[in-house]
């Protein structure tokens, strides 16, 4: 099967087929915990959240998500904005 | 496309972990961006019933996608430009000129207007153009109308870009896949480039999937910033990702590295594929690619051993004369290698079976068969027309419980270029009415020339639009569509995925903006149809649909980021693939049936053309905008002030320019002018046209059309049979034949640089 590296290919094919059953169990757990995650209701939920925040936290160095633009947004004036809808000014900030 | 994969622990990677303190008088709510079509999960923030600020969704598995078009909404839809109320044009068509009216004077005239051509021409005669990535609250709508009243003839720039892809790969496995990156070892990227602040959560599951360790080969004639991080980059001769893949397969199955027991138990053709395979040694497809042999082998390796491998979703394969061999070609390694409905590879996962699906809104099955096949531009290239697709209805019942899938909006559409001819006066029959939503047609179809005629040649133009793009300026009514801000929205990935979100309205809409849902009950009502549209708002449309889940649209809006049913991987082993033969057909028994080669192929460039020795690409987007919208928004405009061709140094050399000129690129079929950009990341002889540029502070008017005719590239994309893929009929975009030339002092441009790099 090519869906498993060469190191794998050396194994046994019963092996390898538990092998693959575990990453399905794997798969079907992360979506689980991804489920109660997005539900944040009950206890377990947050629990689940906190998990996958924990696993997937970079550090700063790290972290190429860092954007000075998304990181300093924030945001509109709304009497600004209205303003700028009626055409008062060049710019709303 | 969608955000492919919404529970993704390794996609949440961005960890800042700030607190989200919300100052007083200020409301949150969550709701899905449609800046782009990427549909990233966000938070919005309202005072005095205003949105003031969108941010990333405090749900860790969403955080962070977010860019700068999303972040720039609330003041991109507050700019004074925006069309509030209705609009009837005042003089001859594209006169610029317009009065205000209210929508009952609007419907009225459009009502009886559309009855007339109906009535004298036929219902057929009557097309649409839009997609639901622009107008979210379609839901199928449209279609549903049209397919009461009689019309195959709904048009979408889906044709090519994903819907497309769909359709074709339908033809393989009866799904198209969803690459599941949270668990794969290794991502291909054909041409696509996620960047940032475009694809943004696309780029964050790959960035994610390096950090733990996933491979990334990328096929892309530029050195793109993908290619750069990639651990193998073809640097391929543009347009000849077909042959590529013929390459590999050549590779896959001389060293057997394919899955010998999946193909044995479930593909059909695999000894004519073989056949096929062999035409294409490495030698050949190094001289067709014009990439190292050993590179070419060395990556097909490392996709078949260190699987499971996804090649997600690439536009570049869907606008190519060899489009339907392209993704047919990607389907099949997918299967061989068997990385097929497997965690960390291709996931086909069918409908939500708790939500009421966009395809069952719109009825397909009402047309009637003699209406279906007047479709315009089935005749000559049915791939994701009525014609071909309908010869998966009883597979596609027998594994997803119903007989269409109307999957990206792109499995039942008419051919676009055919129904500009035909609305020009040169189709099979006439269609004197045209439609447009959340669309620029003009600008968004290859052959801008033939689109101007056509529109020029109807009795009525209607549009649902937010600003006056030059596709607008042509019309008989522009009604004022509200924004993302302004709508509650269920967004299930068009069916492409089974997992659904839902989005709150954040403000209400301003002046008499009206949601798509509103436009097409007012049009069902108009036509003297209102059973059509049964629900009386929005709400109970939504409610109708989550009826299942046995919760309001209300209830679970407040309660619920992701609703999705858990993926059952190989699931075909139950019912089969949704295929006439209930395989993966590696030789397509619907492309036989309609006169085509049933198995992959390759077209050459036609010869050199000495007059246009160069070759362009377009359809790229730049950061800051999206298709040909955001020109209007002074922040993003600040980044990208001026269109930009790109071309390295040499090349530019050699035709006369340099860094910051303007010039000309210009083919048979037209001319536009941009700066130069000189860029060592692009190879000789290719130019890189930017996509989608008008100006939308320049003179309204068929004169002018806003700057369209200087700068729009649907001037350049021709659509004659050489350049359209023939089993689709959509254009090659990757590789057309132009020259470039410095334009004259007195057309020079008095604005400053980009403050900013632009986007590749």
């Amino acid at each position: 099967m090519s869906n498993v590296s060469k190191s794998d290919r050396a194994r046994p094919d019963a092996e390898r087929k538990r092998e693959q059953r575990k990453k399905e169990r794997r798969a079907k757990l992360m979506i689980w915990i991804a489920r109660r995650s997005s539900r944040n209701r009950s206890f377990i939920d947050r629990l689940c959240r906190r998990l996958i925040e924990k696993a997937s936290t970079r550090p700063p160095e790290k972290d190429f998500m860092r954007d000075e633009l998304i990181d300093n947004d924030l945001g509109f004036d709304p009497d600004e904005l209205d303003r700028y809808q009626r055409g008062e000014q060049a710019r709303a900030s | 496309m969608p955000a492919p994969f919404p529970f993704d622990p390794q996609a949440v990677v961005d960890a800042k972990s700030v607190g989200r303190p919300v100052r007083a008088g200020v409301e949150t709510k969550r709701t899905i961006c449609g800046s782009c079509d990427i549909a990233c999960s966000v938070v919005t923030e309202v005072e005095k019933g205003r949105v003031v600020r969108v941010r990333s969704s405090d749900n860790p598995i969403f955080r962070d996608n977010i860019c700068m078009k999303g972040i720039i909404a609330p003041k991109g839809f507050a700019h004074p430009n925006r069309i509030l109320h209705p609009l009837k044009r005042v003089g001859e068509r594209g006169s610029g000129k317009w009065e205000q009216v209210t929508w009952e004077e609007a419907m009225a005239d459009i009502g009886a207007r559309l009855k007339k051509i109906i009535a004298d021409h036929g219902p057929e005669a009557w097309a649409v153009s839009t997609s639901q990535w622009n107008t979210a609250t379609d839901h199928g709508l449209g279609r549903r109308i049209m397919n009461h009243i009689g019309s195959p003839n709904w048009i979408s720039g889906v044709a090519l870009c994903a819907g497309n892809t769909a359709a074709v790969n339908r033809l393989s496995y009866g799904w198209f896949p969803m690459g599941d990156f949270t668990n794969t070892k290794c991502i291909v990227l054909m041409g696509h480039n996620p960047r940032r602040h475009s694809w943004t959560p696309i780029y964050n599951y790959i960035r994610s999937a390096q950090a733990r360790g996933a491979k990334l080969i990328v096929m892309d004639p530029r050195r793109s910033s993908n290619a750069e991080r990639a651990d193998i980059w073809l640097p391929l001769k543009v347009g000849s990702d077909a042959a590529m893949m013929f390459g590999w397969l050549k590779v896959i199955i001389d060293e057997e590295l394919y899955d010998k027991e999946f193909v044995a138990d479930w593909t059909l053709g695999f000894e004519e594929l073989k056949v096929r395979v062999n035409e294409y040694p490495l030698e050949r497809v190094a001289k067709l690619t014009g990439c190292d042999p050993e590179m070419i082998a060395k990556a097909a390796r490392l996709y078949a051993t260190e699987g499971p491998s996804i090649i997600p979703w690439t536009p570049i394969t869907d606008m190519q004369r060899n489009s339907t061999s392209g993704i047919r070609l990607q389907s099949i390694l997918r299967a061989i290698c068997g990385y097929l409905d497997v965690p960390g590879g291709e996931t086909l996962q069918g409908f939500n079976p708790d939500i009421i699906n966009e395809t069952e809104l719109e009825m397909h099955h009402v047309l009637s068969e003699a209406q279906k096949a007047k479709q315009l531009g089935s005749d000559a290239h049915p791939a994701f027309t009525y014609r071909a697709q309908g010869q998966l209805r009883e597979a596609t019942k027998r594994v997803y419980g119903q007989e269409y899938a109307n999957i990206v909006m792109g499995c039942y559409m008419a051919t676009p270029s055919a129904t500009f001819r035909a609305m020009a006066g040169e189709g099979p029959y006439p269609v004197k009415a045209f439609f447009f939503l959340g669309n620029n047609p003009l600008m968004s179809y290859a052959n801008m020339p033939l689109i101007k005629k056509a529109m020029m040649n109807q009795d009525l133009i209607v549009t649902h639009e937010q600003y006056m793009t030059p596709s607008a300026q042509l019309a008989d009514y522009v009604l004022p569509g509200d924004s993302w801000l302004e709508r509650p929205w269920i967004m299930d990935s068009f069916s492409w995925s089974s997992v659904v979100r839902f989005a709150e309205k954040s403000m209400e809409p301003p002046g008499e903006c009206k949601s798509t849902f509103e436009f097409w009950k007012l049009i069902a009502g108009a036509l003297d149809r209102p059973e059509i549209v049964p629900w009386n708002t929005l709400e109970d449309l939504y409610d109708y649909r989550v009826a299942r889940t046995g919760r309001t649209f209300a209830e679970i809006v407040k309660e619920t980021d992701v609703y999705f049913k858990t993926p059952e991987f190989r699931s075909y082993r139950k019912n089969g693939f949704a295929t006439p033969s209930g395989k993966v057909e590696l030789k397509s028994s619907v492309l036989e049936n309609l006169g085509f080669d049933p198995l992959p192929y390759f077209r050459e460039d036609p010869p050199a053309d000495p007059d246009f020795p160069l070759l362009m690409f377009t359809g790229v987007r730049e950061d800051g905008f999206f298709q040909t919208a955001h020109r209007h928004i002074p922040e993003m405009r600040a980044r990208h002030p001026e269109p930009e061709f790109f071309l390295n140094e040499a090349t530019a050399r050699e035709v006369g320019v340099a860094e910051g000129d303007w010039a000309y690129v210009e083919n048979s079929l037209g001319k536009i002018k941009a700066k130069v950009a000189i860029k060592d990341s692009m190879p000789l002889g290719l130019v890189r046209v930017p996509h989608g540029w008008w100006k939308p502070e320049m003179e309204q008017g068929i004169e002018t059309l806003s700057g369209a005719y200087d700068y729009a590239d649907a001037q350049l994309c021709r659509d004659d049979e050489e350049f359209l893929d023939r089993e689709q009929g959509i254009p090659h975009l990757k590789g057309i034949p132009c020259r470039v030339s410095k334009v004259g002092e007195e057309s020079a441009s008095a604005v400053e640089n980009p403050e900013m790099e632009p986007a590749e």
